[in-house]
């Protein structure tokens, strides 16, 4: 298993480097970084101006100034981006982590509800309760995650009114300052992760509830299960040992190929809340028509959702006896 | 200003709060329980008193206590004085840190920096010198005194000559000082212009602020190019540790936060508060759920109706709409074949109905903006002179407009304008910047005016505001000028034939002369003249139609004193060192 | 998330069981054609919220685009009634400058429809053909095509949607060209499973054995057999991409003013959820209106084209 996924992500990185080029082109022809100097009232000196071209690389041909950045990268070096100041390597790297922190604990947060729904829709097929999981997944499902988020923004000042304190917060990651111990700053981070996280779980966990919902199902008409009660095993039982830990196995899968729309999500999420993460890192970038910047994210977006498939991969092996790595 | 009960109390409150939210899945009752209790009176005398409102005694504010503003952009360069520096928000976060000579009011005048100096004068006429005595107590928190050598190291980097690599915002007046000198141990300042400079309190101001050449000598040799740039960059990749204002720099997390502390070393009055917050909101949309959620304490946004209304349903927080220096106009590209007839370009801005336009999109949370008649001032300014409405333009009178198309030769064919050749009059394009409503609004208004008289405008929007003018991909353009404090070197920068902000290529020889010769006067209200006789010219040249000043909007809590709009380019922090907290 | 498209595609049974069961229901006889199409509406009908949906769903398009024809002020009409909240004169009520936001929003609809249906039909045809071509050729081909598909589908499409989305200058169709260009991927997986299952039956081998070129094999059999995974495919995708489409305008990389989507619609107005509702509210409802009943509809047509399905899925 693990042979193949190293086989299969040998295979892809050529592909993906292909595929940098034509970003890159599509960057790169988008717009000039330098126009954003001339709309300065006044306009900077001619000189000012000139030297920010030849900064920028915007002197050289385009398919010179990919295979520099192409080359560069391999030294580390991201290239040069529009904010003279900025390290895009660092910049990147410390803004991911905050997605990252963001991304996983929604995915936690989704794959906890979504088993939860999908296994007791499944046990409970056609009830009451199974209908109303599949009506809020259906929902969910086709909900836009702003307009979403905006409305739980406003929820979220009603219950900090409600309860006549500021317990829930809809602006960045954690409060500058924090008064107290560490407690506190427990608290004030988790107060900050609340209504984001929930804005990013809830469009994957209603996925994810209807395909849990489906393999569980599945599993349980299958004909070991059937065999096991027959064989006077627990309800119980069975649904733990056998029914619930094949039915997850596919939805790992699921998962980490969902990491990819689940970033794309985070995008809208951080900035409606205001994180100051990699999604907004790429907006800015691309507003600013910062080439450099814009390749740096799609580099190491690439590398994050590939390591993070192999760890699935692995995963998939721990819970699917029947791979084992040799 | 946070509440904080038992650690125990809120994490329950917390869960609680998760779970609810969970349940209730955006049920969003808005407003809570904060009915009637607004008070919101803080800027009530604004008007009246712009420099003095909501302002309270040092005696009945609270020693300590920390206020969290929100500020629109990260900073990601510290030297106000580059051009990559030269931002908004940057100037904001660093006004309680950097010394200036001229600093500009509420009342969007300016005047001189007293925390700084004892004096600023003109001495001499010819050629023109300027003395500056710097107060004997001033000093860098490291205990440097502030002098000469700043004002020398600034105009060196600045003047486009000693630095040519310097990629600076402006060389306006630098350029024409003949040399900066020093005497009294470095407190007194004499500068001495080759060539007359009106606007000469625009050199130091608060917009481009002193760096402390001690420093800058430590990052490399200022009697050198190269030493003068490593200096000047230096300053731009570095966050500030020095200090000639009322606060210092305590710490700066990027695309975060920006925190300031009291400058033990700042010898005019202590300042109250222990901390200030900078909190870096990117998206205006997001900042009233910021303020009504009490994460931040002060807002200043762009306003936009529901903005406001949302702001003004907030209990305990106080705002005002202020008008600022920024002004909204319509450009003619003189370069489009048809715009080069004058006939045609007086008839379509006669034909806009401002107020209507006004009414529109601003007009919507404020009745205080009014239509603007010039292109220089604005009605709060000296100088300020009506020279558009005996032009009629932006009356909206479609008849005079239609008019004025008739005695030129233009004919009405159907719904369609008939040039005097017998061409129809060729679709034309309006552009405004992308995103932004109020623009767009304008932009449909104008089309709609313009139909009237049988011509077609299409409305797009452009995303790069700067290479659509300098490429002249329009035929209309709506956009803002800054009118600065300091007037004569933008007017020459803007309407005279070849210059870079002169994006339409307007050229009116007079008008050329004029502002050339204002900008190079030793009497103030000699220039003024001259500029507003130029501007008659240009109104009836129908190059540029002013339509109003842009409104400012500022939000605060109503416990905050001190704290008051300014919609210059100063900003409200233009007094940061006299904020504080009333007591009780 | 806008683009869980995985995930939604996912329940297709492709993915946990393989295509074999779906191609079991082929007939191997070519006259029965004609019964299987009778049969797949037949199963359709029975599922009622599908059918509910589709009403429903023709409603809207109706309203959008016949409707907002009829409808008594234009896109572009400034009414003179500012800010208004909704009325009989108008029903979503109005915004700033005096645009009636019920056209708007008809309008809005249309756009956000039209970029949809093309992204689906884009990436549908270019996903079949990619597909059907690995599935069919298999070898390095296969590990080429499908390597490709595979990294499109990993990387955050909404955000490389809004790297290539800046280039468009928010014309709609283009829109929908850069969607569709990365969203192909998940129709050419499901296509190629298809076909490497049937690549193996006895009808396949009989056309080649008679002498047909593998183009006349791919289109003239392996296509049209694949087609209800497609169809089903197809609509899910017209879901997904209103939500894209919705996603890209709200950040500022989608359509653009003057024209108008339903995403635009929000973004512009969110500021607008506690001081006048109805221009927040109204395109958001429209925009779960469509994408629920398009689920619903692809719900209704995965049980019917594939009826062994039914008793796993509501």
């Amino acid at each position: 298993m693990l042979a193949y996924s190293l086989r299969r992500l040998l295979i892809s990185v050529p592909i993906f480097i292909a595929s940098t080029f034509v970003v890159f082109l599509m960057a790169a022809l988008s717009g000039n970084p330098l126009n954003r100097l001339l709309a300065i009232s006044p306009p900077p000196p001619p000189q000012t101006i000139e030297a920010e071209r030849v900064r920028l690389h915007l002197d050289q041909p385009i398919f010179e100034r990919y295979w520099n950045w192409l080359t560069g990268l391999f030294r580390g070096d991201f290239g040069p981006s529009v904010e003279s100041t900025m390290d895009i390597g660092n910049e990147v790297m410390s803004r991911y982590l905050v997605t990252l922190r963001l991304v996983l604990l929604a995915m936690l947060l989704a794959l906890i509800l979504a088993i939860i729904a999908g296994v007791v829709s499944a046990v409970k097929q056609y009830s009451g309760i199974d209908y109303t999981f599949t009506f809020i997944g259906f929902l969910f499902l086709a909900m836009p995650t702003f307009w979403f988020a905006i409305l739980l923004k406003e929820a979220g000042i009603s219950f900090n009114n409600a309860v006549g304190e500021q317990v829930l917060f809809t602006i960045g990651d954690s409060s500058v300052y924090v008064a107290g111990g560490a407690w506190d700053k427990v608290l004030d981070t988790a107060g900050h992760m609340v209504l984001p996280t929930i804005s990013l779980a809830l469009l994957s966990f209603a996925a994810w509830s209807r395909f849990q919902r489906a393999a569980m199902l599945e599993v349980l008409n299958s004909d070991y299960v059937r065999l096991a009660r027959a064989k006077g095993l627990r309800r119980g039982q069975v649904m733990r040992k056998h029914a619930l830990r094949t039915a997850l196995i596919p939805l790992t899968t699921v998962t980490a190929l969902d990491l990819g729309s689940i970033i794309s999500g985070a995008v809208v999420t951080e900035t409606v809340f205001q994180w100051q993460g990699a999604g907004t890192f790429l907006l800015e970038a691309i507003r600013k028509d910062d080439v450099y910047s814009i390749m740096a994210w799609l580099v190491i977006s690439a590398t994050v959702i590939i390591v993070l498939n192999l760890v699935a991969d692995l995963l998939y092996g721990v819970l699917d006896p029947r791979i084992r790595y040799a | 200003m946070l509440r904080s009960k038992s650690g125990a109390a809120r994490a329950a409150a917390l869960v609680a709060g998760a779970a609810l939210v969970l349940s209730a899945c955006g049920g969003g009752d808005d407003g809570g329980d904060g009915d009637g209790a607004q008070t919101g009176q803080i800027f009530a005398e604004c008007d009246a008193n712009p420099n003095e409102c909501n302002s309270a005694p040092a005696d009945q504010l609270q020693d300590g206590g920390e206020v969290t503003m929100a500020l629109e952009k990260d900073i990601a360069n510290w030297n106000l004085n580059s051009s990559e520096g030269n931002v908004f928000e940057t100037g904001m976060a660093l006004k309680g840190v950097l010394p200036s000579t001229f600093v500009s009011n509420p009342d969007l005048k300016f005047a001189m920096n007293e925390d700084v100096l004892e004096s600023a004068e003109q001495v001499n006429t010819n050629p023109q010198t300027i003395e500056y005595k710097i107060k004997q107590e001033a000093v860098w928190s490291d205990g440097t005194p502030i002098s000469a050598e700043d004002f020398i190291y600034i105009w060196k980097t600045q003047n486009g000559r000693d630095c040519p690599d310097c990629a600076v915002a402006t060389t306006a007046g630098y350029d024409q000082v003949r040399s900066v000198e020093g005497s009294d141990n470095g407190k007194t300042v004499t500068v001495t212009y080759e060539k007359p400079f009106t606007d000469w309190q625009q050199l130091w101001e608060s917009g481009q602020p002193i760096y402390p050449a001690h420093i800058a000598k430590q990052h490399g040799d200022l009697n050198t190019p190269q030493g003068l740039k490593s200096a000047f960059d230096w300053f731009g990749a570095n966050m500030p540790t020095y200090s000639g204002g009322p606060y210092k720099i305590e710490d700066f997390q990027k695309n975060r936060s920006l925190t300031l502390v009291p400058n033990e070393r700042w010898w005019g009055e202590k300042p109250k508060l222990d901390r200030i917050i900078f909190r870096i909101i990117t998206d205006a949309a997001q900042e009233p759920t910021a303020l009504q959620n009490n994460e931040v304490q002060i807002i200043y946004p762009q306003p936009q109706v529901d903005l406001v209304n949302q702001v003004r349903n907030i209990p305990n927080v106080s705002s005002y709409v202020g008008l600022g220096l920024t002004w909204e106009h319509f450009d003619f590209n003189l370069d489009t074949p048809a715009l080069k007839d004058k006939a045609l370009r007086q008839a379509l801005f006669t034909a806009v109905d401002r107020q209507a336009l006004i009414d529109g999109t601003v007009g919507q949370f404020t009745d205080k903006v009014e239509p603007l008649n010039s292109n220089n001032f604005m009605p709060q300014q000296e100088g300020y002179e009506d020279v558009i409405s005996e032009t009629g333009q932006g009356s909206g009178n479609i008849e005079k407009a239609k008019q004025i198309l008739t005695d030129a030769g233009y004919k009405q064919q159907g719904d369609r304008l008939m040039a005097p050749n017998g061409q129809p009059v060729p679709e034309l394009s309006i552009r405004y910047t992308t995103g932004n409503q109020i623009r767009q609004d304008s932009s449909e208004l104008f089309a709609q005016s313009a139909k009237q008289l049988g011509v077609t405008v299409n409305v797009s929007p452009t995303d790069d505001l700067g290479g659509t003018l300098e490429s002249g991909e329009y035929d209309i353009m709506l956009f803002a000028w800054v009118a600065s404090p300091y007037p004569f070197a933008n007017a020459v920068q803007n309407w005279t034939t070849g210059q870079g902000n002169n994006f339409g290529n307007y050229s009116n020889p007079d008008v050329d002369r004029l502002l050339n010769e204002a900008a190079a006067a030793t009497d103030r209200q000699d220039a003024l003249a001259k500029v507003n006789e130029a501007n008659r010219i240009m109104a009836q040249d129908a190059y540029v139609l002013p339509l109003y000043q842009k409104p400012t909007f500022i939000a605060a809590y109503d416990n905050l004193a001190n704290v008051r709009n300014n919609s210059t380019l100063d900003g409200p922090v233009y007094n940061i060192g006299e904020w504080g907290i009333r007591q009780g | 998330m806008p683009d869980n498209t995985n995930s939604d595609v996912s329940p297709v049974p492709t993915r946990t069981s393989g295509p074999e069961k779906r191609t079991r229901v082929e007939r191997e006889f070519t006259v029965a054609e004609r019964s299987q199409a009778q049969l797949v509406l037949r199963r359709f009908l029975q599922h009622k919220l599908a059918v509910g949906s589709l009403i429903v769903l023709i409603l809207i398009i109706l309203l959008a685009f016949v409707g907002g024809w009829l409808w008594k002020y234009g896109v572009e009409d400034l009414t003179g009634d500012h800010s208004q909240p909704p009325s009989w004169e108008h029903p979503f009520g109005t915004d700033a400058i005096g645009h009636d936001s019920f056209a708007q929003v008809l309008r809005g609809t249309q756009i956000s429809i039209g970029i949809a249906v093309l992204v689906a039909l884009f990436a549908t045809i270019v996903g079949t053909i990619w597909g059907a071509v690995a599935g069919f050729y298999r070898g390095w081909v296969d590990t080429v095509l499908m390597r490709v598909a595979d990294l499109v589908l990993t990387l955050p499409l909404l955000a490389v949607a809004a790297v290539l989305g800046h280039n468009t200058q928010g014309t709609w169709w283009l829109i929908a060209v850069v969607i569709a260009g990365l969203y192909w991927a998940y129709v050419s997986r499901v296509a190629r499973g298809v076909v490497l299952s049937l690549r193996e039956k006895e009808f396949i081998e009989a056309a080649k054995a008679l002498g047909a070129t593998d183009a006349r094999i791919i289109f003239r059999h392996l296509v049209p057999n694949a087609l209800g995974s497609v169809i089903v495919n197809a609509t899910v995708l017209v879901a997904i991409a209103i939500l894209i489409e919705t996603s890209l305008s709200f950040l500022g990389f989608g359509v653009r003013p003057p024209d108008t989507s339903l995403g635009l619609l929000v973004s512009q107005n969110q500021t607008a959820v506690s001081t006048r509702p109805w221009l927040f509210y109204f395109p958001g409802l429209f925009i779960i209106l469509i994408a629920l009943t398009i689920n619903f509809i692809g719900d209704g047509l995965r049980d019917a084209f594939d009826p062994q399905q039914t008793k796993v899925r509501a």
